[in-house]
């Protein structure tokens, strides 16, 4: 298949510069397929697929290349290089910049609204104030330092230690033991209800309906105690070690996590139950902030947000354990699509985690890995989306790591959504997005 | 009518403050080091164990640097003979140096450091309104300071609230190890500031840079920026650890760590 058949069948998952050649990894109905340019021959095609863009603008200027047949390069992350905001050909239209530091508790960012009247005409998201360096980092890093590192990516340390594991394990040709693969998913589940339950409380605060959002704040702080009380970590970290797990939970942590999740579940059923039906909370959420199906798939968007707007895509489809597995599909892309995308996963989450606590393999949660050379991948569904790890090992250590976070591919999906909304309504249109700055800066 | 009743049912989430110091029984503490044991082979074990670098041996001292310690408790787990465990959120300090166990190795003692002083007498305020900057971190330090106001946490009983504008605050939050490309923001949004005014470095990358310390892409902590008051430690720093440091700062909570021993502040 080449570049462009698997482009239009399909979205990238991850496009980088290795060495002399530009490598795609695409996402097709064949699954995924990976297909390399060399660098002499790169040639621009986010003209044709928007969803190249960003991918276009992050390898030129790590590399200082420029893919043949592009003009209009915008640095991405670097902000030594010079950069030019959109200006709207009209001259009644002005421009509003906010950012990079916010009102609120929250990365930073800037965003350059160019308003008329109230009403949004154009976004332009401009990141890289969170740029740390992330992927150069790796190099040379032993394999215990390296996943301290992955679990500092973005907001979702389980999701990028597993996804990085995952690649090493690929890479290593190591299969780490039964048990330690479904407690692997507990924790990235548990890591999903308490993200998805922050996307809410979030959502909720900001239209001012303080019943739901102080009790579901309630209810994914205790949620954040059981992760505390399964790993020791309030957030997960330092749980996963390539091969396996570093914790080994014992019968009365995990029935006592069992339990409690639980009632939590029925507590967080509930008060959405009530919230979702509330004519307030519809009325506000409704046919804002609303991304088509055609823009979804063109952008290439992911997770929670693509699956609102009705592509029916999700990792967990292709994770053995998870089957049978439906993905939560809503159609229409608005505010309230993406609220009730989150409250319907969030209850898969509780059931899953139950399902597979009940049930769970005896035996060693680590197995050896034979320390080799080579390259391996993985990607797997965070509660953003896909996560994307490409990592090769040199003598043991680290020598190239690559990470593509789901926020990278949605960004471009909120510019769509706010166009001819009011700019009031931003603050809401974001927290329904619920990005990752420091994921998508690295 | 049923969200009414739910609400009327909740009752009082708040835990008094003794109560929210206290770590869970299932999260590990705090290393301190066990000056007399330390012997080579063990001061080489540890170094080599601990994947954060928060072992450092010189010529002539071992010293066990806590913001760098990533809190996965395998030290303490793994050699109890050498490394102790502090199970506390209060763990805030005013000076940087409080945070490094310096062990002399000749003679096997903690070094002696000066007694711990009290923050500015003008930050001493009976409520404190303060601003938050992350400038580069990965999101979960940003996440620990909200949750320091839930409920649960509740901060705001202390006086303590987060302003949309640093013209009104008193204090400035900064989480990250301060990325090159956030650098003049958080400087102007100090500057905006009227006097007199704090500064907090919440979380080890804030303090240290702690994994990345030796990026290119950042500064590798606040205090290079800006003048640091007080230092929360924590990967990412508890919500706990937070409030205590805000109580550092307002001259209301006298107890600090230094060099792994709990002990109170005096006044300058």
């Amino acid at each position: 298949m080449t570049l462009i058949q698997a482009l239009e069948s399909g979205r990238p998952v991850a496009v980088f510069a290795d060495g002399e050649n530009v490598r795609y990894f695409l996402d097709t109905p064949a699954g995924v397929i990976h297909l390399s340019t060399p660098v002499s021959q790169w040639q621009s095609l986010a003209g044709r697929f928007p969803s190249l863009d960003w991918f276009e603008r992050a390898i030129s200027e790590e590399t200082g290349l420029i893919p043949a047949g592009r003009d209009n390069l915008k640095p991405l992350r670097r902000h030594d290089l010079p950069y030019a905001f959109y200006r709207h050909p009209d001259l009644e239209v002005h421009q509003v910049p906010v950012g990079p530091v916010h009102a609120g508790i929250i990365e930073p960012g800037h965003f350059r609204f160019s308003v008329l009247g109230e009403r949004v005409q154009n976004l332009e998201i401009r990141l890289g104030y969170q740029h740390r360096g992330m992927e150069k980092l790796f190099t040379g890093k032993a394999l215990d330092q390296a996943i301290l590192l992955a679990e500092r990516v973005g907001s979702e340390p389980v999701a990028h230690a597993l996804a990085f594991c995952r690649a090493l394990e690929a890479a290593t040709g190591t299969q780490p033991p039964r048990r330690a693969q479904v407690l692997r998913l507990v924790l990235l589940e548990m890591e999903r209800i308490f993200q998805h339950l922050g996307h809410l409380a979030g959502l909720f605060t900001d239209i001012g309906y303080s019943f739901a959002a102080v009790q579901i704040g309630k209810v994914r702080a205790l949620a954040q105690g059981q992760l505390e009380k399964f790993c020791g970590h309030r957030y997960g970290r330092n749980a996963l070690r390539v091969g396996g797990l570093w914790i080994e939970p014992d019968l009365i942590t995990l029935r006592s996590v069992q339990d409690d999740l639980e009632a939590l579940g029925q507590e967080a059923a509930e008060v959405l139950g009530y919230a979702l039906e509330n004519p307030m909370v519809l009325d506000r959420m409704r046919y804002l902030g609303e991304v088509p199906l055609e823009a979804a798939l063109e952008l290439g968007m992911v997770g929670p947000a693509a699956r609102a707007s009705g592509v029916a895509q999700d990792l967990r489809q292709d994770e053995p354990l998870c089957q049978p597995f439906n993905p939560v599909v809503r159609p229409g892309g608005d505010v309230l699509a993406r609220t009730q995308v989150y409250t319907e996963e969030t209850r898969v989450s509780f059931e899953l985690i139950d399902h597979w606590l009940s049930d769970l393999p005896d035996g060693p949660v680590h197995s050896d890995i034979t320390l080799s050379d080579g390259e391996g991948w993985a990607c797997l569904e965070a509660a953003r989306g896909e996560v994307f790890w490409f990592v090769r090992l040199d003598d043991g250590k680290v020598e190239t790591a690559r990470v593509v976070d789901p926020s990278f591919k949605n960004w471009p999906g909120l510019e769509v959504a706010m166009g001819g909304e009011g700019l009031p309504d931003f603050p809401l249109c974001n927290k329904s997005f619920d990005l990752s700055y420091a994921g998508s800066d690295l | 009518m049923i969200p009414f009743l739910k609400t009327l049912t909740t009752g009082n989430l708040t835990k008094k403050l003794p109560e929210l110091m206290k770590l869970p029984p299932w999260a590990p503490g705090w290393p301190v080091l066990k000056p007399k044991a330390l012997n080579p082979r063990l001061r080489r074990d540890l170094q080599n164990l601990c994947p954060s670098s928060a072992f450092k041996e010189t010529t002539d001292e071992f010293q066990l640097d806590l913001a760098n310690c990533v809190l996965c408790g395998r030290c303490f787990k793994a050699f109890p003979d050498a490394v102790r465990e502090l199970r506390t959120q209060e763990v805030a300090v005013t000076r940087r140096q409080d945070l490094v166990q310096r062990v002399i190795l000749e003679t096997q003692m903690f070094a002696e450091l000066e007694p711990p002083t009290t923050t500015r007498k003008q930050l001493h305020l009976p409520t404190l309104a303060f601003r938050q900057v992350s400038a580069g971190n990965t999101g979960l330090d940003d996440s620990e300071i909200s949750l320091a106001g839930n409920p649960f946490n509740d901060m705001s009983r202390f006086g303590f609230s987060l302003v949309a504008s640093p013209r009104h605050a008193d204090a400035l939050l900064v989480t990250g190890p301060v990325s090159l490309n956030m650098k003049a923001a958080l400087e102007r949004t100090y500057q905006a500031m009227p006097e007199p005014k704090g500064v907090i470095a919440v979380g080890n990358e804030a303090i240290s840079g702690e994994m990345f310390a030796e990026s290119e892409q950042v500064v590798g902590g606040v205090d290079k920026v800006l003048p640091v008051d007080v230092y929360v430690p924590g990967s990412p720093a508890k919500p706990g650890s937070i409030l205590h440091g805000l109580l550092l700062l307002t001259g209301r909570s006298k107890q600090v760590l230094s060099a792994g021993r709990v002990t109170n502040t005096t006044s300058r």
